[in-house]
């Protein structure tokens, strides 16, 4: 399979549970070795895991030691920033996230949805130059779930990050239909891609609109197991 | 002349004991645990009790061994008896703390089927309860199993005045072919324990992987995976979930006790642990004090003033002790800390130096060390001269207590969530980076737990180390100061009541330490170091 992402494009992985989707995107973040195959990052083969390719975890993940602000900072330590640099680096970041009167807080003393914005804001501060998304909202409750989603994409691709382009793993297709300009299906044993949907809708999106619950069913088609797209005729 | 057989039997006893102590201690478990989960008063006074034996040193039980055994029954049967209960004392707390651990997370639905089907008392132990708890008791049982063979060889042998006391076993049996210059016969027994050793430590691997699949509850493990799920493949699976008593007392800690039923109850029965603690404090201070005031009392009073008056001095040694103490337990944390780290990041290296260095940690270093002592004293002495002594106080203290620390910081790294790795990775930490901001706080319950364990252990090494006649070739290993020293000296002479005095000062070290440095520092890692706390899963 070839996969391949532009500029200012965020691009989701659909697929059946299963599949092999967040393989392929621990694969294109260098954290799994392809057995056949290559990842190019602007022509520059991907080896190993690289900050200019970031990941946010399904799970959502921040070290309960330290306050928001230090988790941050993580992100910027192999850029050997001064410590001024760093912190304000830092601060700008969660701010971005919408957390600078948070910055003093442990992630125990914050919801879900603070916490994966703290790893989006450590994520972005490594300035990286694609953001990997394995399922990032699964895990919040679905009015935290849609108001970061309607965050996101504004925070993703404003000016303050270097962010070029994002891939989001996702099983939710109102989510991927909301967020994503382009959407790889994958399906079938061994995973192929047997579908690649453009959405064509404006932003902000609206998720009761004809057009967007279209997209919607042909995404739901596709991502269906093949065997039962074959029984039904 | 090398006897195999007298080295096998002495083997096979010295083994015979610690597993018939280790038995002891389980069925004694099994029935407190049981009372624990039924009675919230005994689980009250049980569990604060156990965590202050837990991290008080084995020696220190040693000289109330001697004096209530040898004293009350006398010979043999006496020196037997003192022997098993010092062994006892070294492997009954983490197997009493496991088993009480897994009797209270039996899953509720499994104790209303229980009740469901009436069962008594003796059909719930065995068709629940024991089988429950064997998965926890096999993870428990190299750790004793090491703990309890250190000890048992120390305390084969020992001498109270002018009297010497012995058991049969093999480490009577190395002392006294050491002793008496027989340095090859004692070589080829201790080469034989060695072999036995491994063997049973290898044998105790394959239990412990044997009860947890047939006894772990499939959940239990799923539930490990997801949120831990750093370790992949059965075999390492395997290894992560026959953890230690002291990685089970970091868990414990991290959950910030297993015992509490709900939120609201928390406070108020935080309230009733607090107490407990002290109550149990106070308890175990009174009958110190009460053993110390028999010994004591129909004493002249011009012994008191000799024995206030040496109170400097003594508190100078309890001091020195101290800071050998401190040195042993910082070179193990060292050596821990990348030592673990670099064997944690290598699968190859992790399949052969774990069950390696299992294997080496059961064959107690009292009974090698005087071979040690005599290969290498020349070379040392010229190297450190006057300072040779205190080299290898602190060498024993460390080869008997190193492992602790490792395996248990091993294992936290081991358990560190799997996304950590994927993060460090990602931001391209550096080495230190990763040690200041991740790995070490993320094992600090672990490093705690660990550091305890270690900080005995290295109690019972400088107890053996500061004093000890003639340990090869007619040489003797001997500190000019220490507390451990002095003890061994009043137990030389048969001075029960400096014994008891000196004990008495030990104690209260002891437990002054415990609360304020353990308590303290289990209590920070209970507060903040949680690694679980790191995942947010809904």
């Amino acid at each position: 399979m070839n996969l391949y992402t532009l500029d200012d494009e965020l691009v989701c992985i659909i697929g059946p549970s299963g599949v092999g989707k967040s393989t392929l995107l621990r694969i294109l973040g260098g954290f799994i070795r392809p057995e056949k195959g290559f990842v190019r990052l602007l022509g520059e083969p991907v080896t190993r895991p690289t900050p200019r390719i970031a990941m946010i975890h399904q799970s959502i993940v921040t070290f309960p030691w330290l306050t928001a602000l230090e988790n941050v900072k993580l992100g910027l330590r192999y850029r050997r920033l001064s410590r001024d640099e760093e912190d304000r680096v830092a601060r700008r970041m969660l701010e971005l996230v919408g957390l600078q009167d948070y910055a003093d807080f442990y992630p125990k003393q914050m919801s879900g949805g603070m916490r994966q914005r703290i790893a989006i804001a450590r994520a972005l501060a490594a300035e990286p130059l694609v953001l990997l998304m394995d399922e990032p909202f699964s895990h919040l409750d679905e009015w935290t779930a849609g108001e970061l989603r309607r965050e996101i994409y504004n925070i993703l691709f404003g000016k303050e990050t270097t962010l070029r382009s994002v891939v989001m793993v996702s099983h939710n297709l109102v989510e991927v239909v909301e967020l994503a300009d382009r959407v790889y299906v994958l399906n079938g044993l061994p995973a192929t891609i047997v579908g690649e949907v453009r959405i064509d809708l404006e932003r902000p999106r609206d998720v009761m609109s004809d057009k967007f619950r279209e997209y919607v069913g042909i995404l739901y088609k596709m991502i269906m197991p093949i065997r039962s797209r074959v029984s039904r005729g | 002349m090398f006897s195999p057989l007298l080295a096998l039997t002495a083997s096979l006893a010295s083994v015979g004991r610690v597993f018939a102590t280790i038995a002891v201690a389980i069925v004694s478990g099994w029935l407190l645990a049981y009372l624990s989960t039924r009675s919230r008063v005994f689980e009250n006074i049980f569990i604060p009790a156990i965590e202050i034996l837990e991290s008080v040193p084995v020696i220190t039980f040693f000289p109330v061994a001697l004096i209530f055994f040898i004293e009350n029954l006398g010979g043999y049967a006496g020196v037997e008896a003192a022997a098993l209960f010092l062994v006892f004392t070294a492997t009954a707390w983490n197997i009493w703390l496991g088993i009480y651990q897994a009797f209270k997370t039996v899953p509720g639905n499994m104790v209303e089927a229980m009740d469901n089907y009436m069962l008594s008392f003796s059909q719930r132990m065995a068709r629940l309860y024991i089988p429950y708890s064997i998965p926890r008791i096999s993870s428990e049982l190299i750790p004793s199993f090491t703990n309890g063979l250190f000890y048992i060889t120390v305390s084969e042998v020992f001498s109270i005045g002018s009297t010497d006391y012995r058991v049969f076993g093999i480490g009577s049996l190395i002392y006294d072919l050491s002793s008496s210059g027989h340095y090859i016969e004692a070589l080829y027994s201790l080469a034989l324990l060695a072999m036995i050793v491994s063997l049973i430590v290898i044998g105790l691997r394959r239990f412990s992987e044997y009860a947890i699949e047939k006894y772990g509850l499939e959940t239990e493990s799923r539930i490990h995976y997801a949120r831990r799920g750093v370790i992949r493949g059965a075999g390492l699976s395997r290894l992560s979930r026959a953890v230690t008593p002291i990685a089970r007392i970091s868990r414990y800690v991290a959950r910030g006790g297993i015992h509490l039923p709900s939120i609201e109850n928390r406070a108020r029965l935080s309230a009733i642990w607090k107490i407990s603690k002290y109550v149990m404090v106070i308890a175990t201070f009174s009958i110190l004090i009460y053993i110390a005031v028999i010994k004591i009392e129909g004493i002249e009073p011009s012994l008191w003033e000799y024995l206030f008056s040496r109170i400097d001095r003594d508190l100078a040694s309890i001091a020195i002790d101290y800071a050998r103490i401190a040195i042993i337990s910082l070179a193990a944390l060292t050596m821990a800390i990348f030592l673990g780290y670099y064997v944690a990041t290598k699968p190859g290296m992790e399949r052969i130096f774990i069950p390696a260095s299992q294997v080496i940690a059961a064959i107690p270093a009292p009974a090698y060390f005087p071979l040690l002592y005599g290969i290498t004293h020349r070379y040392i002495e010229i190297l450190l001269g006057p300072l040779s002594s205190e080299f290898y106080v602190l060498l024993l203290g460390f080869i008997s207590t190193y492992y602790y620390i490792f395996y248990t910081y091993w294992l936290g790294v081991k358990n560190m969530p799997a996304q950590f790795w994927d993060i460090m990775d990602n931001l391209s930490l550096g080495f230190w980076d990763r040690l200041r901001m991740v790995l070490l706080p993320s094992t600090f319950p672990y490093i705690v737990a660990g550091m305890t364990a270690t900080i005995n252990g290295a109690w019972g090494g400088l107890a053996i180390g500061e004093h000890w006649p003639n340990i090869y070739d007619g040489r003797s290993l001997e500190v000019s100061q220490g507390l451990m020293r002095e003890l061994a000296l009043a137990s030389d002479r048969g001075d029960l009541v400096l014994l008891t005095w000196l004990s008495l000062l030990f104690s209260i070290s002891v437990a002054i330490y415990a609360i304020l440095i353990t308590r303290r520092l289990m209590d920070l890692a209970g507060k903040r170091y949680i690694a679980e706390e790191a995942v947010f899963a809904a």
